[in-house]
């Protein structure tokens, strides 16, 4: 195949939303000397589209999260071809989990794959996520933001924690914190102290860039976007 | 009817034995290639016509049951701790659906409320549970308890659940809430005898989104009592269960207890668009009946683009699951109805009318509702929307399909519009009287506006 026919493998089989097709192409990409941040551009388009489809109903949950694991998995051979260059435009990592008590993955894997979709490397801690577990996971992973979600108003209390412990171990100012999930408004976000929340996934997506721009450090004046 | 140790045993044997799946490829392959291989298999792709919210052929809601039967056969339902899968034959699964009472009661004295089966437009009149847990301050409880039970179309209660316990943040799977399992039923028990109605039967535990609620307060002294009240077994999308859910199920059966199954389908999520919804919870259904011998409740579709079940796609998906459940099984079927606005708006009590409606004609034994507001704000909630809502349920019983869908179409576009951003509303503080217990004249006036219009676009609520 020719760089052209590489490209379109890679894009169809993360558009046809196949991980181990997206991975097998990836590989062939760079087998064929063609650049990494070329394919990820490419990559990045077809996830969009999917996202796209998602957005206007045309795709579901699944499909949407299948074209995730693709990029991830394409992702995870394309980025380590990368130059110190490339790599340092990359948005960073999110650490992600439904907090304490709360089993709703929905949501949840909404944002995930919405984040990652748009460039950002996500660390789904899954559901029922204690408060010291995602402290830990972040800093373990170097990550810029901490996303929570949490559907229960019987988990929002662990929302606080999470910003409590931020704050008492002396790390607060190494995350941005971006809050989600049914009954948390921007009101709870903005009492408890976070420097995000979106009522959406898209928002969600547009929050984190916004945060980013700003290049301020945490925590900062709160972004809250009601679209 | 108590819980049979054998089956029990049967379903933790099989949440250890049973075939392993994991769970990002049961949400991603196992459940929506199943769901679009039946949708495929009977026909049922695109049968959902939003011109028509309620469905009228009736043929097509006994296709989807077979579907279904099919998918809970093929699929079970996965445990998320063990990753395996709770599978039974068909033959199996329907002879765990004939063990379902047909009818039975819960509350006592003269607060008996009697549960059973109900037929395509059976006139005699569902039972109405009310509210869903809806969270409150610990000062609201009470004035909203007693409003709430002085409603008299209120046949048992579920709602609300509290914010916080004696001041402190109520913590989902803390100590906090194994205590708030016994507080909410001591404030239930107290404010209920207030109202006047000692006996209505209850739904445990409100305030436990974990087992450690019902741990606390089912079944103990002073807390839910086994031989009236009844245990919320609900399990988490898509078709799944749980350590936390069958903990509660071991627990029903200590105490004697009987169980309440409940679950849902989100329209774009796992198992896709409203037709694949409705066969999800149909299939859930069938699940649930099996895995948690319920006596009562079944999986009921929402929308996740408006996180409620009011429009024209879940309404459609709605009267279909329930149609089929009725035509095809003795249960007695429990619904949710996800309203999205707030009180003091039309558009609260629109939904409630086209959603309860909706339910009634299409076999419903019982309903649990309203979810005013979504359930996003703690404190909206308040006896107005549920006195409404319970009204519309009771007296479209017996009202034919064709008649109901022609209403549905008539009330649509006063409210459709408004689901994607629903008006927020006022909370109970600022529409009601704490004191007396009376709606502001605002609230009164949005109440008599809507029911008045109603009346005229054909609903019998005069």
């Amino acid at each position: 195949m020719d760089k052209e026919q590489l490209l379109a493998h890679l894009h169809d089989s993360i558009l046809e939303t196949d991980p181990d097709e997206a991975a097998s192409a990836a590989q062939a990409v760079i087998d064929g000397g063609i650049d990494a941040m070329e394919a990820i551009q490419v990559a990045s388009a077809a996830v969009t589209k999917v996202g796209d489809l998602f957005e206007s109903g045309d795709l579901y949950l699944p499909s949407l999260m299948l074209a995730g694991e693709a990029m991830k998995r394409s992702m995870g051979i394309l980025s380590r071809h990368l130059s110190a260059e490339q790599a340092s435009q990359k948005k960073g990592k999110v650490v992600i989990g439904a907090i304490s008590g709360d089993i709703h993955d929905i949501g949840k894997n909404l944002v995930a794959t919405m984040l990652s979709v748009h460039g950002y490397e996500i660390i789904d801690l899954g559901v029922n996520v204690p408060p010291m577990e995602v402290i830990d996971a972040a800093q373990r992973e170097n990550a810029r933001f901490i996303a929570l979600s949490a559907l229960m108003t019987t988990s929002m209390p662990y929302q606080r924690d999470v910003m409590e412990l931020l704050t008492e171990m002396g790390v607060r100012n190494r995350f941005y914190v971006v809050l989600g999930g049914g009954p948390v408004t921007p009101e709870y976000a903005r009492q408890i102290g976070a420097d995000g929340w979106g009522l959406s996934a898209v928002s969600a997506v547009k929050v984190c860039d916004r945060l980013l721009e700003s290049n301020e450090r945490p925590p900062v004046q709160s972004i809250f976007l009601q679209e | 009817m108590t819980l049979n140790r054998d089956r029990l045993m049967d379903v933790l044997e099989k949440a250890h034995k049973g075939p392993i799946i994991k769970q990002f490829d049961w949400d991603t392959r196992t459940i929506p290639g199943t769901i679009a291989a039946k949708l495929k298999k009977y026909g049922l792709q695109k049968t959902c016509d939003p011109a028509n919210p309620i469905n009228q052929d009736l043929e097509l809601a006994d296709r989807y049951f077979e579907a279904a039967l099919e998918v809970a056969t093929e699929t079970g339902m996965l445990c998320t701790d063990t990753q395996r899968a709770i599978r039974y034959s068909r033959d199996e699964l329907l002879a765990g659906l004939d063990a379902a009472p047909a009818a039975f009661t819960l509350g006592e004295g003269k607060e008996v409320a009697h549960f059973g089966h109900r037929s395509i437009s059976d006139p005699v009149p569902p039972i109405w549970v009310s509210p869903l847990s809806i969270a409150v301050s610990e000062d609201v409880f009470e004035p909203l308890v007693i409003g709430i039970a002085s409603v008299p179309e209120v046949d048992c209660l579920e709602g609300p659940s509290f914010e916080t316990i004696w001041g402190a943040p109520l913590r989902a799977g803390s100590p906090y809430e194994l205590l708030a399992g016994k507080m909410q039923a001591e404030r239930f028990y107290s404010a209920i005898s207030k109202a006047g109605r000692d006996g209505i039967g209850l739904y445990a535990v409100g305030t436990s989104p974990t087992h450690y609620g019902v741990l606390g307060g089912f079944g103990v002294p002073g807390g839910y009592k086994p031989e009236r009240d009844i245990v919320l077994v609900l399990s988490p999308v898509e078709i799944k269960t749980s350590y936390e859910n069958l903990m509660k199920l071991a627990h029903a059966y200590n105490c004697g207890g009987q169980t309440y199954g409940g679950s849902w389908s989100m329209i774009g999520g796992y198992a896709g668009g409203p037709e694949g919804a409705a066969l999800s919870c149909i299939a859930c259904t069938i699940m649930l009946y099996n895995v948690y011998q319920c006596v009562n409740g079944a999986s009921f579709p929402y929308d996740l683009k408006t996180m409620g079940n009011c429009g024209r796609n879940a309404l459609w998906s709605l009267g279909v699951v329930f149609q089929a459940l009725s035509r095809n099984t003795h249960i007695c079927a429990n619904s949710v109805l996800n309203q999205t606005a707030g009180p003091v708006t039309e558009c609260l009590l629109y939904e409630s009318a086209v959603g309860m409606m909706t339910l009634s004609v299409c076999g419903t034994s019982s309903c649990t509702g309203p979810r005013t507001a979504g359930g996003k704000y703690t404190n909206y909630i308040t006896p107005l929307e549920v006195k409404f809502a319970g009204e519309v349920f009771k007296k479209t019983a017996g009202m034919s399909l064709a008649q109901a869908n022609e209403i549905a179409n008539r009330l649509l576009p006063k409210y459709e519009h408004e689901l994607g951003h629903p008006p927020k509303g006022q909370s109970f503080q600022q529409c009601y009287n704490l004191e007396t217990l009376q709606p502001t004249d605002e609230w009164r006036k949005v109440y008599d506006t809507v029911k008045n219009d109603v009346i005229a676009a054909g609903m019998p609520l005069s």
